[in-house]
């Protein structure tokens, strides 16, 4: 067992033997046939399978569902275009300058949209492909209006025109390898799990410190660059150019068709679909295009309909269903002792100490929280103490998550002030810059991202404060074995149980490196057996320095982790005091177990 | 200047009225069942062809076969939502986009397959003239399609307000798990939202075709004006799609005259961009439905 998993490791391994012998079928590939129909074909599904990979990055690793890359697209081959018509510029120049102009306009469309619900995102990208092809159309002294432009028969080097077809098809390829290789990049990197992180759960993202408008429009900035290139290469090739041919909203379509037949955010997905869709497309187009016009959009939706609802998860996924399980069991023969084999540093420390035992760390003043016209939280003032463990208890409805979520950044309280370690953080939005504070969550319905590993989870918290890769992978090997999920670190989260799941939000949470750590619910729905096992959790948590504020329904363990407790009841603070001051208070137990009727 | 200015009034409130009609089923289908349907404007498409073809083979005006294409469309609308959306209704946003999508190309194509890419118009000499009141011209088509569709509009909101049905679609709209607990039958009361939604886009085609050409790609262009409407009036608020309507028809009535006919995209689009960024859950947004 062990040599195989050498093997898998080793540069002759099978899968690496497989890309080299793909890599040398894709170079030779344009150099097959002599004949313009193939090369064309080759062409395009270069250049397809290019964009779309570019397109991949925003709807596949981050879940934004663009439907207005013919925009950028459009925008790319217009440019290059226009400033080698006007300016003689160079086209080569122009893959840069077609690639940046449409970069503005990704984030012209992608500033105001990544705020927004995705939703708003599909809608507003699909109006803004219609709309630019109406300026295109109507804006006559720029783009010739509906004539279009036609770039001349001039062939050289340094036009990108050539005599044959078969250098488009290598300038093609090599824009696909580039692409594909930047996502691969992007995908093994912090970036690439931050976006993970948002498709999965973007409240969850956000807690664990990931900016995610911003992170949105980085990928989206990238995305739209590679997709303008894209567009240029076209100009070069069809060497005309018109609003119906580069602003089409099927084009847009086409780039997530094939990233979803493809397989949706797998690398090398958008190659696997291009293969497939375009030349299918292509042989339709030229059955019944002629005769038939629109029979072969009407196969082609047909298509995507029984796709999407048939196979969903698309070739690539669908190969790593079939053989994930193949090598997932070999890593768990393989025992976890192995695994864990590469940690090298000892010392285990998971937070800087500030300040003494004692400090006050986290400062709630008179905060305020109302929805419409009821008042969630009324006037709420405590404090905690660097170290402590707190517990905040209280009936349903009494306003303990909505406190959370005012501390952590989700809500805007509408008066009061917090203060974490003296600096004021009330009303700091959105919850990525409360983290940056050190102060982690997790949640009360279990928010695990829950389609990549327990590794790759607690990774994304790593990535606060890791920048580098391996690091990162070791920090969160360290904080998985400290909360107990070790067997567990390479299986998908959606395959854990509650507790496993809680588990992983945990170990996220730590890895952030958080001071202040605040547990909504952490211990509802455990077995007594896991409720031990938790309480001990959060006990060696706290030795290690965090402070804890917790959530609990579950009294047992909040009444003996605690060395404080607060009481909320509709919205406002009735008792605060150790565990069995709380316990005896009368407004407590009022609260609990409703009105005592006195008979006389 | 000022009777233009009035004038220019009259004629956007009166398209805003048919654009609300087109915005309320999008937005009715989207606030309901939580999926946008991308083949909203090809279903507008085809009511228009339907009625351009009673009126071509049978001479039936568009206003009498309206009364036979809402039930169809309606019909059509559940037949959707039971074999396409249904299946898919747990599923992530992206299924659901891409199975509209499709739906939307399949139509847009079945369309130009079968009656080619021509522009096709009904001109009814009856129609060509205009009512007029205190100097102002009413066009005899749009003022019928005006008061048609606010009377639909009125219909439909009643109908949500009043009858059990409604209050059961309403109740879906809030929470569909909470909605199956107390007995609403979900796939029933999907395919009703859905019907009618079709159902609005089958009048407003019948009231579109005396004034606008159709062909295929008809659908594409008020399918954006849709949108439009939908996210400035907030996504799912059927009053904030009527505002929202009136107010894109007025932009399109004064932007043609004091701008040009062509821009008009341009200036939908700088309002959408606008709205996005000053209030992007729209004009009724974070009230109640």
């Amino acid at each position: 067992m062990k040599s195989i998993i050498k093997r898998k490791n080793s540069i002759l391994s099978y899968r690496n033997i497989f890309y080299l012998l793909a890599l040398i079928t894709l170079t030779l590939s344009p150099i097959f046939s002599q004949s313009s129909f193939y090369s064309d074909m080759v062409f395009t599904v270069f250049l397809f399978a290019g964009m779309s990979a570019a397109w991949n990055l925003v709807g596949g690793f981050t879940g934004q569902i663009s439907l207005g890359h013919t925009v950028f697209f459009g925008v790319g081959a217009y440019t290059s275009t226009l400033l080698y018509l006007h300016f003689g510029w160079s086209p080569w120049i122009n893959l840069i300058g077609g690639g940046l102009v449409a970069t503005i306009f990704g984030v012209i469309l992608g500033y105001p949209c990544f705020k927004l619900k995705s939703h708003f995102f599909a809608l507003t990208s699909i109006a803004f492909g219609q709309i630019m092809y109406f300026i295109s159309l109507f804006w006559r002294e720029l783009t010739n209006g509906a004539n279009g432009l036609l770039i001349s028969f001039n062939p050289g080097f340094s036009n990108i025109i050539f005599d044959s077809k078969i250098p488009y098809a290598y300038l093609a390829l090599s824009f696909m390898l580039i692409t594909l290789f930047v996502s691969y990049l992007i995908r093994k990197s912090k970036f690439g799990f931050y976006l993970i992180a948002i498709k999965e759960d973007q409240d969850a993202a956000e807690s664990v410190g990931v900016n995610s408008s911003q992170y949105k429009l980085y990928i989206f900035m990238v995305s739209t660059f590679f997709t303008g290139i894209g567009g240029v290469l076209y100009a070069r090739y069809i060497m005309y150019i018109d609003p119906a041919s580069v602003f089409n909203v099927a084009l847009s379509i086409q780039l997530g068709v094939i990233s979803i037949l493809g397989g949706l955010g797998m690398v090398l997905g958008p190659l696997f679909g291009a293969i497939i869709i375009i030349p299918l497309e292509i042989l339709l187009r030229g059955w019944f295009g002629q005769t038939f016009a629109g029979l072969n959009y009407v196969i082609y939706g047909a298509l995507l309909i029984i796709m999407i609802r048939k196979a969903p998860q698309g070739i690539v996924g669908w190969l790593k269903e079939k053989y994930q399980p193949y090598f997932e069991s070999l890593l768990r023969v393989s025992n976890t002792q192995k695994l864990y084999d590469d940690i090298k540093i000892k010392e285990f420390v998971l937070i800087n100490k500030y300040g003494k035992k004692g400090d006050v760390l986290l400062e709630v003043n008179k905060i305020n929280k109302r929805f419409g016209g009821l008042r969630a939280v009324k006037d709420v003032s405590f404090y905690i103490k660097q170290g402590e463990i707190v517990g905040l208890i209280g009936p349903n409805g009494a306003g303990k998550t909505t406190l959370f979520n005012v501390i952590t950044g989700f809500y805007q309280p509408e008066s009061g002030i917090i203060k974490f370690m003296d600096k004021k953080i009330t009303g700091l939005r959105p919850p990525y810059k409360v983290c940056d504070r050190s102060i982690a969550r997790t949640f009360q319905l279990v928010k695990s991202f829950n389609q990549i590993t327990v590794l790759e989870n607690v990774m994304v918290g790593a990535f606060h404060k890791i920048n580098s890769y391996t690091i990162a992978e070791q920090f969160a090997k360290k904080i998985i074995r400290f909360v107990g999920l070790e067997k567990s670190t390479y299986l998908l989260a959606k395959n854990l149980t509650l507790c496993d799941k809680k588990r992983v939000e945990l170990a996220r949470a730590l890895a952030t490196k958080p001071r202040l750590l605040l547990l909504d619910e952490i211990m509802s729905g455990l077995n007594p057996t896991e409720l031990n096992e938790f309480t001990i959790l959060l006990r060696k948590i706290s030795n290690q320095g965090i402070t804890l504020f917790i959530i609990e329904h579950v009294m047992k363990p909040v009444m003996t982790l605690s060395d404080r407790i607060i009481v909320l009841n509709y919205g406002e603070k009735i008792a605060e005091g150790s565990p069995k001051e709380v316990s005896e208070n009368e407004k407590v137990i009022k609260a609990y177990l409703g009105e005592v009727k006195k008979f006389a | 200047m000022e009777i233009i200015i009035l004038q220019l009034a009259v004629n956007g409130i009166l398209l805003g009225g048919l654009y609300a009609l087109i915005s309320i089923g999008l937005t009715l289908i989207f606030g309901i069942i939580d999926v946008v349907n991308f083949a909203h404007g090809e279903f507008l498409m085809l009511s228009m062809y339907f009625c351009y073809w009673m009126w071509a083979l049978f001479g039936v005006i568009p206003y009498l076969s309206l009364l036979l294409s809402i039930p169809i469309f309606f019909f059509i609308g559940r037949i959707v939502q039971k074999l396409l959306i249904w299946p898919i209704i747990e599923k992530p946003m992206l299924n659901q986009i891409f199975t509209t999508l499709g739906l939307s190309l399949i139509l847009m194509n079945g369309a130009l397959l079968f009656w080619k890419a021509n522009s096709r118009a009904i001109r009814m000499p009856g129609l060509a003239q205009s009512a007029k009141i205190l100097n102002l011209r009413f066009s005899y088509p749009r003022l019928i399609a005006f008061i048609i569709a606010l009377t639909i509009i009125a219909l439909l909101f009643t109908f949500l307000k009043k009858t059990r049905m409604g209050r059961a679609i309403r109740a879906l709209a809030q929470d569909r798990r909470a909605s199956m607990l107390v007995g609403i039958n979900v796939d029933y009361h999907y395919q009703i939202a859905f019907g009618i939604g079709l159902a609005c886009t089958a009048a407003a085609g019948a009231l579109l075709i005396p004034i606008y050409n159709v062909s295929p790609t008809t659908g594409q262009l008020f399918c954006l004006i849709a949108f439009v409407i939908v996210v400035m009036g907030g996504f799912g608020y059927l009053q904030g799609s009527l505002i929202a309507g009136i107010i894109i028809g007025l932009v399109e009535s004064y932007s043609g005259f004091f701008l040009s006919i062509h821009l008009k995209e341009a200036v939908y689009f700088m309002i959408f961009v606008l709205v996005l960024l000053i209030k992007p859950s729209g004009i009724m947004g974070g009230k109640e439905r």
